[in-house]
């Protein structure tokens, strides 16, 4: 035991090692003393056999280096078409990568070969500009069926997409974030999709599947606005007209609404996310608001309920917007279903209702809707619901957090809940 | 009992004012010098964590929500420059492990390609040079196939790594040689990069880089390159702490000095933490906010920095070593092999080469505070620092679990620790996807429980680095770190192709530019789940190299004792004027 301290003491104490050790190394030995159970020092020698390492060092690398980059980029290259043939027999589109300028596409039978040519365009500043025009050739014995989750992931490049007559498949996440997709065009004997003014439906029109993106620039385009115009800023805290020269009341009815067809009973997954929205009109009958179906719609500031039979519009010059009367707030009482981040960041809106046949709320539904400002809470501060609370506690199963929260000093307030409460008129 | 402690308590006082500005004999740091460790490396680290916010990678805010980057083009451009990096890193090393003192001839040679260097890449990012090519070619058109980055970008990308490294080697030879013999190895280069390092961190969130300045990525992609490639020609390191830590020759007063004020000097770094979560609770957007990049992390740093300067120059340098003029110059291939001939680089590139395979992982507690959690302003900090801080008690009984375990019994059992709170984790997750909460707090748990686990193999670990360091000068008269660096070229391959498994396979579940991605249940799940499996495979196969440590206290002493033996003579043939053998 004494020993064992001893050891561990003498471990630790360098002077007394160092006291002890260092006549052990003559003056003449300091650059090549070995310590017992090290290696010998070698200093400004090179190893025996150092014109073998040398080159056995060199190539190994070399060659290493060289098969490393290969596959690296073998691997990381994008064939700009990936398809996958399923245990159905079925071929599917998993992966779209834009070799470059691709802006629109059709989806029907398997691409084999993508053909660019280079060509120079001036600009509108008269410089000239380089483009690259793709063509595709097609294997008309391989009809494309369903398109994977996300296949056009992130894509900022792809405008128009049409859909073959043959695809029978679409995942909900495949066109997640596309942001410069505007329009969704279906083929007319497709059996399970059509497509109204861009807008993604099931055939039988109960489904919206996706909303593109940037539809409000097809829209702006079909009306005849040649730029993107906002309400008078901070129209809501300065009490000026939200309308303005260019932002006026058509505009907004014509570009920033969107009416969801009296068809539809579910708004799918992701189906309106980071829409150019500020007000949704869902048809009363809808029932199924689905996991961040309206997700990140920023300016979204109302959503409303009406009654009446609508099917949706193709090419008509008049938008249609319900008749005011048969305009209810917020949610529609059809409603049974609210996905999980749902209204994440509807901060524009001030008013939610949840009716009363709501069954289940998903996890922070309404996160990120509420804020606390200089001047007050803004957003979704108070959630009104139809119910009392312990009806309300009884029939809805909760996700997490699904009221959302604001701050409130160091540490967030939960967004509360107002039970038993009428709907606003 | 309690008069035996009051004296205990006097003792250390009397200690502490009889040696504050002197140091105990056999000890080679006075007291005072303690003091100004705590708050430069205080500073310095802080300063140096607040630049984890700003990097070119997937996980950096700047690059999330503004810049939207795609994920796997950070990879592409490590590929595009991969192979001109083993050119840089062997000049580099050359000039480095010399400190920069290089004959005349070769140094006008190294200026000279250097210069040629910048020129170069400057016309590769001006001219069109992809219009030398057929632009309907093979080349061409499978350059265009790569994410976020077609040919024309990917010569300037090419052309800005060039660029990156003239500047980078000239300033290099220049600045070391100038600054070194007054400040040293470890902190010279603060001292000429402080001020454009503070530029350059406020510049960044002002550049017009955003996905709404340049709405094509590939542009973006190239400028936020070039952008990113100038920001870091500047260092602002650590190197304080690594200046400290190699502080004394006298291997029990650097566990001290490594314990006590390094250990408590991360203080700076913790109030920050703390601070810093509820100050961005506070901006409109939060994490999202602009003004995070524009306002409050240049503020902090540049605070940070200010602070760093001020105190740097009053921690010393003792590594035991011949005097500047007396060092030994290394060849090139000498220092090459002389590193190869040190096992326990080996060991510990197999190390690194393991930990390889959770490369491209994104941080975990990003995901999990952020995505899962959602938490942010001083709920954030809170569970932020409980976590951080769970390390810090164990690290005051580091001096006692080195002397009672082997090194390699700390390092073995850290290893399994990992892996096994990693099962824990994935197995919560499976188990309670629905429930965030539940699922949230079991993970927090372990993260902390895991990060008890951890302090004291970190402490390890650095040791066994700067033992390695002593090792290899007993090897070679010279540390070689920068040599050392030729285990990345065998394992740079390697990894450079394992660490795309994770990408990849992250890209298949819907992870690319935009991080909202992980808000889809389904998919965070399957992005936070693939990365720790791997990861926890890499950990279970770490703990074996580790087997193979055998150098003990014993031989550390004993080296140590040769390394002032040699100091010992050369400075004696020195002052005698005896010329330096070896």
């Amino acid at each position: 035991m004494a020993e064992k301290k001893k050891k561990t003491k003498n471990n630790l104490v360098d002077q007394s090692v160092y006291d002890s050790y260092k006549d052990a190394i003559p003056e003449d030995q300091i650059w090549t003393f070995q310590v017992e159970g090290l290696q010998k020092p070698l200093i400004r020698k090179s190893p025996d056999n150092a014109p073998t390492l040398k080159v056995a060092i060199t190539v190994v690398l070399a060659i290493a280096v060289f098969i490393s980059i290969y596959f690296s980029f073998y691997i990381l290259h994008n064939d700009p078409f990936k398809y996958t043939t399923l245990e159905n027999g079925k071929t599917e589109l998993t992966r779209f990568s834009n070799p470059g300028e691709i802006y629109e596409l059709r989806i029907d039978y398997l691409v084999t070969d993508v053909i660019s040519e280079s060509y120079i365009e001036k600009n509108d500043a008269g410089e000239s500009v380089r483009h690259i025009r793709y063509s595709l050739k097609t294997d008309e014995s391989t009809p494309i069926e369903e398109i994977h989750e996300y296949a056009f992931n992130c894509d900022e490049r792809i405008r128009r997409l049409e859909i073959g007559a043959n695809v029978t498949s679409i995942d909900d996440k495949a066109f997640y974030s596309c942001y410069a997709l505007q329009e969704i065009r279906v083929d007319k004997e497709n059996p399970n999709y059509r497509d109204i003014d861009g807008v993604l439906y099931s055939k039988d029109g109960t489904r919206l599947i996706c909303y593109p993106i940037d539809h409000d620039a097809y829209l702006r385009e079909k009306y005849g606005y040649e730029e993107q115009y906002w309400p008078t800023e901070n129209w809501k805290k300065t009490g000026e007209d939200k309308y303005n020269e260019y932002y006026t009341k058509a505009y907004e009815e014509q570009i920033n609404t969107y009416v969801v067809p009296s068809t539809v009973k579910e708004i799918g997954p992701l189906a309106m996310n980071y829409a150019e929205l500020f007000t949704i009109y869902l048809p009363e009958g809808l029932e199924k608001l689905d996991t961040m179906a309206i997700f990140r719609n920023w300016h979204l500031e109302r959503v409303d309920t009406y009654t009446g039979d609508y099917k949706g519009e193709t090419q008509a010059a008049e938008k249609f917007i319900p008749d005011p009367a048969k305009v209810k707030a917020s949610l529609p009482d059809s409603l049974t279903y609210i996905g999980s981040d749902c209204f994440n960041s509807a901060i524009e809106m001030d008013y939610i209702y949840i009716p009363a046949n709501v069954t289940f709320i998903g996890h922070h539904a309404f996160w990120g809707a509420a804020r606390k400002e200089n001047d007050g809470l803004i957003g979704l501060y108070e959630i009104h619901a139809a119910l009392d609370e312990t009806s309300f506690k009884a029939q809805v199963d909760e996700g997490d957090q699904w009221t959302g929260q604001y701050d409130n000093g160091l540490l967030p307030k939960n967004v509360p809940v107002l039970y038993g409460e009428a709907r606003a008129k | 009992m309690a008069d035996g402690k009051m004296q205990k308590v006097k003792n250390f006082f009397n200690d502490v004012s009889e040696h504050w500005s002197t140091p105990a004999e056999g000890r080679y740091v006075p007291y005072r010098e303690y003091k100004d460790i705590f708050i430069a490396v205080g500073s310095n680290y802080a300063g140096s964590k607040m630049l984890e916010y700003l990097y070119f990678g997937a996980g950096c805010f700047l690059m999330m929500y503004h810049y939207r980057l795609p994920y796997l083009t950070f990879a592409i451009i490590g590929l595009i420059n991969m192979p001109l990096n083993y050119l840089w890193s062997m000049i580099g090393w050359y000039i480095n492990d010399n400190l920069g003192f290089l004959e005349k001839k070769k140094e006008r040679a190294l200026y000279a390609f250097y210069f040629s260097m910048i020129v170069l890449g400057l016309v590769l990012i001006l001219a069109p040079v992809s219009l030398l090519f057929d632009q309907n070619g093979a080349f061409v058109t499978f350059m265009n196939g790569l994410e976020g980055v077609n040919c024309a970008s990917a010569f300037k990308i090419f052309g800005t790594h060039i660029l990156w490294n003239g500047w980078a080697g000239s300033r290099n030879i220049f600045w070391r040689k100038k600054l070194l013999p007054k400040f040293g190895r470890y902190k010279y280069y603060l001292y000429c990069d402080f001020f454009p390092k503070c530029v350059m961190v406020c510049l960044l969130g002002w550049l017009p880089l955003t996905q709404a300045d340049i709405p094509d990525v590939v542009e973006r992609v190239w400028k936020a390159n070039l952008a990113f490639a100038v920001y870091s020609i500047f260092a602002f390191g650590n190197s304080l702490e690594a200046c400290a830590q190699n502080i004394s020759p006298n291997t029990h007063e650097r566990v001290l000095v490594r314990t006590y004020p390094i250990k408590l000097s991360h203080l700076a770094h913790s109030i920050l933490a703390l601070v810093l979560p509820v100050i961005i609770g506070k901006l409109p957007n939060k994490w999202e906010d602009i003004n995070l990049f524009r306002w409050v992390i240049p503020i902090a740093f540049c605070s940070f920095a200010f602070l760093t300067m001020i105190f740097a120059g009053r921690i010393k340098e003792r590594i035991p070593q011949p005097p500047l003029e007396k060092k030994v110059t290394i060849g090139f291939w000498d220092g090459m092999f002389g590193v190869m001939r040190n096992k326990y680089k080996w060991i510990q590139t197999v190390v690194g080469l393991l930990d390889s395979l959770g490369n491209g992982m994104l941080a975990f507690t990003t995901i999990l505070y952020l995505y899962t959690f959602r938490l942010s302003g001083l709920l954030y900090s809170l569970i932020v620092a409980l976590v951080s801080f769970a390390g810090t008690p164990p690290d005051f009984f580091t001096p006692y679990f080195m002397k009672r375990f082997s090194y390699k019994q700390i390092m073995i059992f850290y290893q399994f620790s990992r892996a096994l709170g990693n099962g824990i984790i994935v197995a919560s997750l499976l188990l309670f996807r629905n429930k965030v909460v539940l699922c949230g707090s079991i993970c927090v748990i372990v993260l902390i429980l895991m990060e008890m686990c951890k302090t004291v193999p970190t402490s390890v670990g650095h040791d066994m680095d700067i033992r390695i360091n002593d090792y290899q000068m007993y090897l070679s008269g010279e540390r070689l770190e920068s040599f050392s660096g030729v285990f990345g070229w065998f394992t740079g391959p390697i990894t450079s192709f394992v660490g795309l498994i994770i990408p990849l396979l992250l890209l298949e579940h819907g992870f690319n530019s935009n991080w909202d991605v992980l808000y889809v249940d389904a998919s965070r799940l399957y992005i936070i789940i693939i990365p720790i499996l791997i990861d926890t495979l890499g950990y279970l196969l770490m703990s074996i190299p580790y087997f193979f440590w055998d150098y003990d206290d014993d031989k550390q002493n004993k080296v140590m004792a040769v390394l002032r033996r040699r100091e010992e003579v050369t400075s004696k043939q020195e002052e005698s004027g005896v010329k330096l053998n070896g």
